[in-house]
């Protein structure tokens, strides 16, 4: 073929795709274009007849297993569940699934293509979370998709199913960060009960990993059972790696946990800046009074973070914003401004003013106006 | 009933509707406040986050201008701040969602009659 | 035998635009697969699963602004509802000298505070600090002015949390744009460093309190030449970079970053004219050179509508100062240029930089006289020269309907008169206004006419742009 054949051709070749790819588009939108109103349509449909259904629990719902085809029918579910709790809430995905569209959601779920259809059904099954279909989702929990595993979790948490907690901290070290996370948001969904799990999790692999663990640690946090205090307080003395330690440190400030305060302040003397500020935040979080004397200290720790940290510390537990007060007068600068950050923050200059308002303003309410709002005040 | 999601107006219009009441539906803040100046209103179901002014703002401005309708908050926003705030300024009640809606329809009944 | 040299010089010179057409076209069908990919997962759940989940990582907003007295409140207020557990507002007001600062505490209820401002990394005097709560935490550094960049810096230094998104005022954000945007960081948390997003062109559309009603085509056609020229990078190339590792520009215009690494490599570069290129390519440059495993990734559907130049003189203006922005990245990260230690990142994007943005317009400018030239004195082959030219145009065109059918699933411009539009704009762009922006670029290698700075755009604020159509 010589050069100007090839040529032709290719230029043939090109204004064809470009025919073919203007016609494919106009045919396209127009499709899309109908498409997108049918769906509108229906999904306000569905949505105005869930919420009859809602309203009227006596009202017979019409509606045909072939639903469960539809995504629009599926996001209005989606929709009403987000916004409404309680027991109406659930009564509706019983009546749903008494027109047989779970049956048809569970058994898409069973099948091993059409990736779309499979995910829309575990979405659906999650969402619902009717306890007769614990089975199935238990199984989906193996399944090679990350997002249905994601799903299977979601529901198995909804329905509050318990034997699934142990299978699904078991995936911890093996899943995706953002497989993980919303594991995560599922165990604490679960609450206290997936409390010994991952203390038992964490105990066994913080050692030899970090991902897993910390994500472990932070969820512990989130859920708030003091039982899980005294562990994470022994995990902080065995862990030596700081990716360990930091979160254990924020857990036990988050659990709000007094058996850790001495280990805390002991913390305050690291030489590492982040133990010493992480430490100082926790000891805020708990709030424990006796801690007040160390964080004062912290005030004038040579690291910014720490005396910030120190400083927010202060605020938030009762006693320290005396010491606080103290520290605007001080001849170190990121001390006061530190001091000044963490009085606003807990309301003090509103409160100041306030005072000046009624007439009972006292040095500190001026200093301080002074030193945040850059006024004078005449206490009169 | 105001509030920038489709699906909590038409949930709460019909679950209203259904109960008896007559509803108006306003979906951003400046039509809000405009209907509750302009109409005669027994009650305000009021979202806080929306475009253009925010629900506590309004209730501000219908306080500062004398209108005294009862408004019950509907809102996501979880911090105390938020909730004392509304309290303080002048709402009847503050609801969080997502809400039950025989407990949201409850208290409703309640403020209407009482 | 010169007869010869211009008969290679002029094909030559088709040739290296068939090839940049062709380039591009590769770059749209692995951008295909890319968004094939993210864009059914994205309909399913993850957004309302991040919205009431307590471990969202919390983000600050920087929103860097000089003399947006017009839409500030409105910008500011709208962006304080979006859809998101915790996150806070920054403004940088940057020396204006209308009454931007004034409004926006006057209308936020904000007070003069002091804070333990530490400027991590070093920026214009910051005169004073106001915060206030209102639906979300707002913060404004109030300083002098030392350009976008400078008050970028200042605001990622008061930021709070630990990602900060770089925007800027007089946008309008999706309601799901920042939780999609995060989501990439939620995916991989300790890797990814940088997510980028969609811009797209807010002229003509019609925008109710700060929120997008209904996207339209613009009437002007300058900006809607545009709207073709993002949908050409931001849907047929950027997926198919980020999906091989190297994406080398988060728009400034919406730019999640992790902060620590931002402080790391010192923040953006005061009065560089391209400033976010600058920033993502040193974060390239910094963690590759560490070994720091990481990555920086586009999110298509984490979308940010902006208003764009609408005539001429200013689209000149903003294309000269993102020439000569780009002149000095590619002079800055010379090193990197088909450097394999660098992966598809020097060898394919900045490669492709180096080739067909900053070599294109002296090539094609000199392929103007040269082509025609050749053809008059007899060099070129007529049918080889038409079939050529065509073979340009075609691909050029190919490049255009490609990425009007990679956007296609997202749904806008469904009518046919939005249609019509954009496939006519598609065939007459090739037709002068490639050419104008040619003619543009060589103005900015020969010295841009005072440009620097903020390079303003007279603002309409985003409420008046409706009236566009």
């Amino acid at each position: 073929m010589s050069g100007i054949e090839f040529l032709r051709i290719t230029v043939l070749v090109v204004f064809s795709l470009n025919g073919l790819l203007a016609l494919t588009l106009i045919v396209w939108k127009a499709l899309h274009r109908r498409r997108q109103k049918g769906y509108e349509r229906r999904r306000v449909a569905y949505l105005t007849l869930l919420s009859r259904h809602l309203a009227d629990p006596d009202e017979d719902l019409e509606m045909s297993p072939m639903v469960a085809e539809d995504q629009a029918f599926l996001d209005a579910l989606i929709d009403i569940r987000t916004s409404v709790t309680g027991a109406e809430s659930d009564a509706l995905a019983e009546v749903i699934g008494s027109y047989g569209v779970m049956d048809r959601y569970a058994r898409r779920l069973g099948s091993r293509h059409f990736r779309i259809r499979r995910l829309r059904a575990a979405v659906a099954l999650a969402e619902v979370a009717d306890s007769s279909r614990a089975g199935v989702l238990m199984k989906a929990l193996d399944d090679h998709d990350p997002e249905v595993r994601i799903q299977a979790a979601r529901g198995l948490g909804r329905m509050k199913w318990t034997p699934a907690i142990d299978k699904i901290v078991d995936r911890f070290s093996i899943e995706t960060p953002w497989v993980r996370a919303r594991f995560s948001d599922t165990l604490i969904g679960f609450g206290q009960k997936a409390t010994w799990p991952l203390v038992a999790y964490v105990k066994v692999n913080h050692r030899f990993e970090t991902a897993g663990p910390t994500a472990a640690i932070r969820t512990l946090g989130t859920i708030g059972d003091q039982d899980a205090a005294r562990p994470m307080v022994e995990v902080l003395e065995q862990a030596f790696h700081l990716e360990i330690q930091l979160p254990t440190i924020e857990t036990l400030g988050v659990l709000g946990a007094p058996i850790a305060v001495p280990h805390l302040e002991a913390l305050m003397d690291a030489e590492d800046w982040r133990l010493r500020a992480k430490a100082a935040g926790a000891l805020g979080d708990i709030r424990d009074v006796s801690a007040v004397d160390r964080l004062a200290l912290g005030l004038t720790d040579r690291n910014w973070w720490v005396r910030r940290n120190s400083a927010a510390a202060l605020g938030k537990i009762p006693g320290g914003v005396r010491l606080l007060y103290h520290a605007i007068s001080s001849a170190d600068p990121f001390a006061r401004d530190a001091a000044a950050e963490a009085l606003y923050d807990a309301g003090e200059l509103i409160a100041a003013r306030r005072r000046v308002d009624q007439g009972e303003a006292t040095p500190n309410d001026l200093a301080l106006i002074r030193l945040i709002a850059q006024e004078e005040v005449l206490a009169s | 009933m105001a509030d920038d999601s489709e699906t909590i107006t038409t949930l709460l219009e019909t679950a209203l509707v259904a109960g008896g009441y007559e509803v108006t539906v306003a979906r951003n803040g400046p039509d809000t406040y405009e209907k509750g100046k302009t109409e005669k209103l027994d009650l305000v179901i009021l979202d806080h986050l929306m475009p253009g002014l925010l629900g506590l703002e309004i209730i501000e401005k219908w306080r500062a201008e004398g209108i005294e309708t009862p408004v019950i908050v509907l809102s996501g926003v979880d911090d105390d701040r938020t909730v004392v705030q509304s309290l303080e300024i002048g709402a009847v009640d503050f609801v969080r969602k997502p809400f039950r809606l025989n407990e949201l329809m409850a208290r409703i009944k309640q403020r209407i009659s009482g | 035998m010169i007869l010869e040299a211009f008969k290679w010089i002029g094909y030559a010179a088709i040739a290296y635009f068939v090839v940049m057409q062709l380039y591009l076209v590769l770059l749209a069908v692995v951008s295909g697969f890319a968004l094939r990919n993210t864009y059914h997962l994205g309909r399913f759940g993850r957004v309302t699963e991040m919205l009431s989940s307590k471990t969202s990582p919390p983000i600050s907003i920087i929103i860097p602004a000089y003399n947006e007295a017009i839409g500030i409140v409105d910008s500011v207020r709208s962006m304080s509802i979006v859809s998101y557990p915790r996150f806070e507002i920054v403004i940088a007001n940057d020396g204006s000298t209308d009454d931007t600062l004034k409004r926006l505490i006057e209308e936020f209820d904000l007070e003069h505070v002091r804070i333990p401002y530490r400027p991590d990394i070093a920026t214009a005097t910051v005169r004073a600090i106001y915060r206030g709560h209102n639906a979300v935490d707002i913060t404004v550094i109030d300083k002098e002015n030392g350009g976008r960049a400078d008050a970028l810096n200042a605001g990622i230094n008061a930021a709070r949390y630990p990602y900060v998104l770089c925007t800027d005022a007089d946008v309008v954000l999706d309601a799901d744009a920042l939780v999609r945007g995060m989501q990439r960081i939620v995916a991989d948390r300790e890797r990814t460093v940088g997510v980028g997003g969609n811009i797209r062109p807010l002229n003509g559309s019609e925008v109710e309190l700060g929120h997008l009603v209904n996207a339209s085509v613009p009437g002007r056609l300058v900006a809607r030449m545009q709207v073709l020229e993002y949908l050409r990078t931001f849907l047929a190339s950027r997926p198919a970079w980020s999906a091989m590792h190297a994406l080398p520009l988060v728009s400034g215009a919406f730019g999640i970053w992790r902060r620590s690494a931002v402080l790391a490599i010192g923040g953006y570069k005061a009065g560089h004219l391209g400033e976010d290129l600058d920033l993502t390519m040193r974060m390239h440059r910094y963690h590759r050179s560490n070994d720091i495993p990481y990555q920086i990734v586009y999110e298509p559907s984490a979308v940010l509508w902006t208003e764009v130049p609408d005539s001429f003189r200013v689209l000149r203006r903003q294309r000269i100062r993102w020439h000569r922005g780009l002149m000095t990245s590619i002079r800055d990260f010379l090193p990197m240029t088909f450097n394999p230690r660098y992966g598809a990142l020097g060898m394919v994007t900045w490669a492709g930089f180096f080739l067909f943005e900053y070599l294109a317009p002296m090539i094609e400018f000199i392929g103007w006289f040269i082509v025609p030239t050749a053809f008059f004195v007899g060099a070129l082959n007529t049918e080889t020269l038409v079939l050529m030219l065509l073979l340009a145009f075609g691909a050029g065109l190919l490049n255009s309907l490609a990425s009007l059918w990679l956007d296609e699933p997202y749904g806008y411009f469904n009518d046919p008169k939005s249609t019509s539009r954009l496939i006519i704009m598609a065939l007459i762009e090739n037709l002068g206004f490639r050419q104008i922006t040619v003619v543009w670029r060589i103005r900015a290698i020969f010295g841009g006419r005072g440009v620097r700075g903020w390079g303003n755009m007279e603002r309409r604020g985003v409420a008046n742009l409706a009236t566009d159509s």
